[in-house]
């Protein structure tokens, strides 16, 4: 990634639009509700049925939060109630013994990972039962290589938490940070110390935990340049394996705890940009890698390894080792991706609630891939993972001729290419390194969902 | 790794025999050609689209004719008296499915489409009929129902896991190379549960089985779709079992 990126007034603002993140694709306005647990169980029927079935992999979400931090645009509840943990880790318990007889018992599970919401609202004890409750269902690897992690909230662990964790068999954690300036901390209502945050690094070491991961975001309320340089000093010198930079994306119509932030504070599409760079060129110079759109990682990172040896995979927990895994979403929100389908559970804890107390499957809506998706998928995975796509490889893989196929979003590359980012050769789509700072426009050239509206108020922007 | 094109024959018409025909090459030899047939009568009916899991027959059906498949694939099967399925065999483009009907007046199996399928359909008692004038057909028929038999060796025999697989694998892509499709990349359209049960395999060897094949390089697989990497080593792995 070269340093010095630079983007003038007229291509920020024409390239200053909404669009998808590409956590999937389709993107989670197409899941349709025609698409239930009947056709959720018939896509785990047929993945039992290949010839070497695919390892699973488990995301259980965590909603509840203690306190609303303004730039949240995740499913979660506030309370401090603690004991509403209890009734959902039960109906937890219950829905994996929906699920799990779906799944052939010879499928190993090879990842775990609980995310929020704040999953350290649970007590590791209630940890503990969830755990059990899926070892009883489902046959969890014993291998080392597997990969199990919890995102943690630095300001509500308690002491011996994370040693309690590792017990429990995670050995990757992923902090929440956002920004270490006071001023923007009070501004987004998460006031949360320096010191807080290396002791839970510490802790995670200590307890031998194999990769630490730290969240920031740009583009934050009252943010400014040298605070967040400084933020990103400290992070660095922390050494995290991985660091993940995201952009706020302002959509209070949506999320309503955004409601609370001055719009006026916020940065410009230039400022939010000087941002992005500054934090590129501090983490490069600091010795990690840009794996792709929003991560960074240290060069024998697990991540940085699959990227060399191309098994870096895109999917809803963001980059991930894990390519080959069939993914089951446990809880309210939650999204799998399974066989070539992908579904989600209700949004609304009632709904969810409703459906695994009458004994159902929760399933809410979903989609199954058509070819064209599939195809358009494997492009825009190449794209997010490597910033560039292998035109012979798609064409062998889907018999088809590439430029045939995707005619239609040709000029719109073509115009992306005059300006400078990306590079359309005889072998492969490329993004230049100013591209590669806009994937997800790129990627829209490849999406076939985004022809038909024009003003998408769905999607963040994408600087 | 996916397959370019998935076996499809090419239609014939009044003059050109279909591309998978099972008779075409016979029929040839004895200078009879489509026309010909014709004049003679040989009621062939093309069938299908028949789709996944649709049935062409049942056990106990009355039998009246043979067919070839054009397309997709077909599973036979039996079920025990404790109702446990017994899967019998995979017939693939340019293959005949009945054959083992020809010495009762019923059907002893089921047959269920694994995918979309085109059949040929002609009625026994006129092929018979041909055949006695034409005896390069008698002969072809003779042959194709020896081959039928064959296969049941494939699964006797006190052989592992992998020399099993080895051999089905080989089998598959010799029957398709017959066929004019690629020898080394084929879509499997049978599931795991449906190989176990014609190998006589628990299913979780056959994915074990298929791995080991994988990290020795020998096959590469995605989801239902494998390429051989290694047609030799297949070869070598499985000729205990097919000896030729």
């Amino acid at each position: 990634m070269s340093s010095n990126i630079t983007f003038d007034a007229e291509l920020l603002r024409r390239y200053d639009q909404p669009g998808p993140r590409y956590t999937s694709y389709p993107t989670a306005p197409a899941f349709a509700s025609e698409f239930g647990a009947a056709q959720l169980r018939e896509q785990a029927r047929r993945t039992n049925q290949e010839l070497i079935p695919r390892a699973l992999s488990i995301y259980v979400h965590v909603p509840f939060c203690f306190s609303p931090c303004f730039y949240c645009g995740c499913n979660r509840i506030i309370t401090r109630d603690t004991t509403r943990s209890a009734p959902y880790l039960s109906r937890l318990a219950r829905e994996i013994e929906l699920i799990a007889p779906w799944f052939d018992r010879d499928r190993e599970v090879v990842q775990v990972h609980l995310g929020g919401g704040t999953p350290n609202f649970l007590r590791p004890e209630q940890i503990f039962d969830l755990m059990e409750s899926l070892r009883a269902n489902f046959h969890l690897s014993g291998n080392a290589k597997r990969d199990f992690s919890i995102e943690l909230d630095p300001r509500f662990l308690r002491e011996g938490d994370i040693a309690s964790y590792a017990a429990l068999g995670f050995s990757r954690a992923s902090l929440g940070v956002q920004d270490f300036d006071p001023v923007v901390q009070r501004a987004v209502n998460r006031e949360q110390s320096v010191e807080q945050t290396l002791a839970a690094i510490s802790a995670c070491r200590d307890s031998g935990f194999r990769s630490v991961n730290v969240d920031l975001i740009y583009g934050l309320p009252k943010q400014t340049l040298e605070g967040f340089g400084r933020s990103l000093d400290t992070v660095t010198q922390a050494r995290p394996d991985r660091i993940a930079i995201y952009g706020y994306a302002h959509m209070p119509q949506i999320f309503k705890a955004q409601t609370q932030i001055d719009e006026a504070d916020l940065p410009d599409p230039a400022g939010k940009l000087a941002l992005l760079q500054l934090a590129i060129d501090r983490l490069t110079r600091a010795g990690y890698r840009h794996i792709g759109m929003d991560h960074f990682a240290l060069a024998d990172d697990d991540l940085s390894r699959a990227q060399d040896s191309g098994t870096l995979h895109r999917n809803f927990m963001g980059y991930t080792t894990h390519a080959d895994c069939d993914l089951i979403g446990l809880g309210v929100s939650a999204i799998s991706h399974i066989g070539d389908s992908f579904s989600q559970n209700p949004r609304e804890l009632p709904a969810w609630e409703i459906a695994v107390d009458r004994g159902q499957p929760p399933v809410w809506r979903g989609l199954a891939l058509s070819f064209d998706d599939r195809v358009r998928a494997d492009v825009i995975q190449q794209l997010m993972c490597n910033a560039s796509v292998d035109i012979a490889a798609i064409e062998n893989r889907y018999d088809i001729d590439f430029w045939d196929y995707f005619a239609t979003g040709l000029a719109r590359l073509e115009q992306l290419a005059d300006d400078g980012l990306v590079e359309l050769g005889q072998q492969r789509v490329a993004a230049t390194s100013r591209g590669r700072l806009l994937l997800r426009i790129i990627a829209m050239c490849f999406d076939n969902y985004l022809n038909a509206a024009t003003a998408r108020p769905r999607y963040s922007r994408v600087i | 790794m996916r397959l370019k094109n998935n076996p499809i024959a090419d239609d014939g018409d009044e003059l050109r025999f279909c591309s998978t025909c099972a008779f075409s090459a016979a029929c040839m030899e004895q200078g009879y050609d489509k026309t010909r047939l014709g004049e003679l009568h040989v009621l062939v009916a093309h069938t299908g689209p028949y789709t996944e899991g649709m049935h062409l027959f049942r056990e106990g059906d009355p039998f009246d004719a043979i067919a070839a498949v054009r397309a997709g694939t077909v599973k036979t099967y039996v079920t025990d008296s404790e109702g446990r399925e017994q899967v019998q065999g995979f017939f693939l483009p340019g293959e005949v499915i009945g054959l083992n009907a020809i010495s009762s007046s019923r059907y002893p199996c089921n047959a269920v489409a694994l995918d979309p399928v085109m059949l040929c359909r002609f009625s026994f008692p006129d092929i018979a009929a041909l055949a006695t004038r034409m005896p390069g057909l008698q002969q072809h028929l003779f042959r194709l129902l020896s081959q039928d038999i064959g296969k049941a060796a494939l699964l006797a025999g006190n052989f592992t896991a992998d020399e099993r697989l080895a051999a089905f694998l080989v089998s598959l892509s010799r029957r398709y190379a017959a066929r004019g499709f690629s020898r080394t990349r084929f879509r499997l359209t049978m599931t795991r549960t449906d190989i176990a049960n014609y190998l006589r395999l628990a299913s979780e060897s056959v994915s074990r089985g298929f791995r080991r094949l994988q990290d020795t390089g020998i096959v590469m697989v995605d989801r239902r779709e494998i390429e051989l990497l290694d047609p030799a080593k297949l070869e070598a792995m499985a000729s205990s079992i097919l000896r030729g």
